[in-house]
């Protein structure tokens, strides 16, 4: 399984897990065990430049702070244009960038809770989307 | 050891689709005017700094090597630098740095890029890999969409228009059609402005910079030597650098970019300046809301009132402090590595008095400021006359 739309990165650990993860329905980050720091996405260094990490259950829920409709997308992303990219503030205050799915230019605006959810891109993609939180 | 560094040469070759030169040819066209201005030699040169960004854009890996050849270096000292798209002012900051180490008394500053002949897809693609490719490049956002994500917030926060970032593209392409240099020689209304094809909502096409072949040169010396190569040299008075971080999700705030104020504070304290004392300035407007921005970072106004600052005319000829008046990124192009030399190129011409029909009167004291990616990279200079 590979990460997000276009990808050709190597398969490493920390894309193995946030995809075990996913697939539970679950969002993964690491966390710093000498300083505290988290990260969300999740790396196996720290940049306070310890290697001592373990990984946590971010929370899921949150609100955009910003985002942009894709028209004028690069060839590799084409067939999935036009699209939305996001910027969401976690419960937590952690800050995520990914696609939304499941709004109109009427109901798109600053602020809109929003959830992160699993999203399978096709039969060996995966990554994380904003939907906009249910009430 | 000199204390002073002075720009004494610049040259800057015709920026546009330039299918009829490959780099080498293009970075020549820029290094001959500039060691004419100073009338001097390559012999009398002491090392090369050459500034291209991406080598897949110039088909030629090391491609600043093929230029310190092409324009006749021989075996001097040379090399590269790249930090995006200011790559060119990172060669500026580099030459003065081995000029005030006293590893060279008079060095050659080249920015150079071929970005058309790939052609706009591959350009887009390549600049979309700018941004972390593991973490948010996946997810399909481009170079345009990175600020388009600033131009939402900073919407929403401080209320700044689709209106107002038109007027930034109509003041760029107003003075782009009196810049021989420029890619674009057109003017463009308001009107056309705002209702161009959407790229990356709320930014259109006419909020995007081109995409465009070019090169700029300089001839930098120490103040000794400066002063017997020219009757005019423009002093580098101060110097700020600074960085952030790669994933643009990472940063608290999404309406400004925290180098730019760095290193505009570093730049400012070096000279001994505020920027009221800025007479003219050239920014990095990759986008609209970029020149937006710069205004606010650079303190040429508050925080949130850049969009009123160019609907007031104020970076205009004749404004409280004009800005990019060769066109700027939008008009003149912003081929990459060229771009902070070509910044430093019209800057050294306005305080020289030598900008024709673009001369900001009276002009003494100038400032570049040039970012990489958004942020990643940036570099603000003060000059004075």
């Amino acid at each position: 399984m590979k990460f997000g739309h276009v990808s050709w990165l190597p398969q490493t650990e920390v894309i193995t897990k946030l995809i075990e993860g996913l697939k539970q329905g679950k969002l993964l980050g690491t966390k710093c065990s000498k300083c505290g720091a988290k990260y969300l996405p999740p790396r196996t260094q720290c940049k306070c430049g310890s290697h001592e990490m373990e990984w946590y259950e971010a929370p899921t829920k949150g609100k955009l702070i910003t985002y942009t409709t894709v028209t004028s997308p690069p060839d590799s992303m084409a067939k999935y244009a036009p699209y939305t990219v996001a910027v969401a503030e976690l419960e937590d205050g952690s800050r995520l960038l990914a696609q939304i799915t499941g709004v109109t230019p009427q109901t798109l605006q600053v602020g809109l809770p929003v959830q992160v959810v699993p999203r399978q891109i096709s039969q060996d993609r995966i990554a994380y989307e904003f939907k906009p939180l249910s009430s | 050891m000199t204390e002073k560094v002075a720009v004494v040469g610049v040259g800057h070759a015709k920026f546009g689709k330039r299918t009829d030169v490959t780099i080498r040819e293009l970075a020549h066209e820029a290094v001959k005017p500039a060691l004419e201005d100073a009338s001097i030699t390559t012999a009398e040169i002491d090392a090369s700094v050459i500034g291209v960004a991406e080598d897949v854009f110039a088909a030629q890996a090391s491609p600043s090597a093929l230029i310190h050849d092409y324009v006749g270096m021989g075996n001097k000292p040379s090399f590269r630098v790249e930090a995006a798209c200011a790559t060119g002012s990172a060669g500026v900051r580099t030459g003065w740095s081995l000029i005030k180490a006293g590893l060279a008394e008079v060095v050659l500053v080249v920015g150079a890029e071929t970005m058309t002949h790939v052609g706009t897809p591959m350009a887009t693609e390549w600049m979309a890999r700018a941004d972390d490719t593991r973490w948010e490049y996946p997810f399909g956002i481009t170079f345009p969409g990175l600020y388009a994500l600033m131009a939402t917030r900073h919407m929403h926060e401080f209320g700044t228009s689709r209106m107002q970032l038109s007027m930034v593209s109509v003041k760029s392409h107003k003075y782009g059609a009196l810049n021989p240099f420029a890619h674009s020689q057109k003017e463009v209304t308001l009107n056309e402005a705002m209702n161009s094809v959407p790229i990356c909502q709320p930014l259109n096409l006419y909020d995007c910079c081109l995409i465009s072949d070019g090169a700029a040169a300089v001839v930098m010396a120490s103040e000794e030597r400066a002063r017997k190569i020219s009757d005019t040299p423009i002093w580098i008075t101060g110097l700020g650098c600074a960085s952030d971080t790669m994933m643009i999700a990472e940063r608290p705030n999404l309406v400004g970019l925290a180098a730019s104020q760095t290193a505009a504070d570093q730049a400012y304290k070096m000279a001994g300046v505020t920027p009221n004392d800025i007479d003219v300035a050239n920014t990095h407007d990759c986008f609209s809301i970029a020149e937006i921005m710069s205004y606010e970072d650079l303190g040429f106004c508050k925080k949130g009132e850049g969009g009123k600052f160019i609907e007031e005319g104020q970076s205009y000829i004749g404004g409280k402090l004009p800005v990019n008046v060769d066109g700027g990124l939008k008009s003149k192009g912003h081929p990459l590595g060229a771009t902070g030399v070509s910044m430093t190129v019209e800057i050294v011409k306005q305080l020289r008095g030598e900008a024709g029909k673009r001369q900001v009167s009276g002009a003494e004291i100038g400032l570049t400021h040039n970012v990489g990616e958004t942020g990643q990279y940036c570099f603000v200079h003060v000059f004075k006359r």
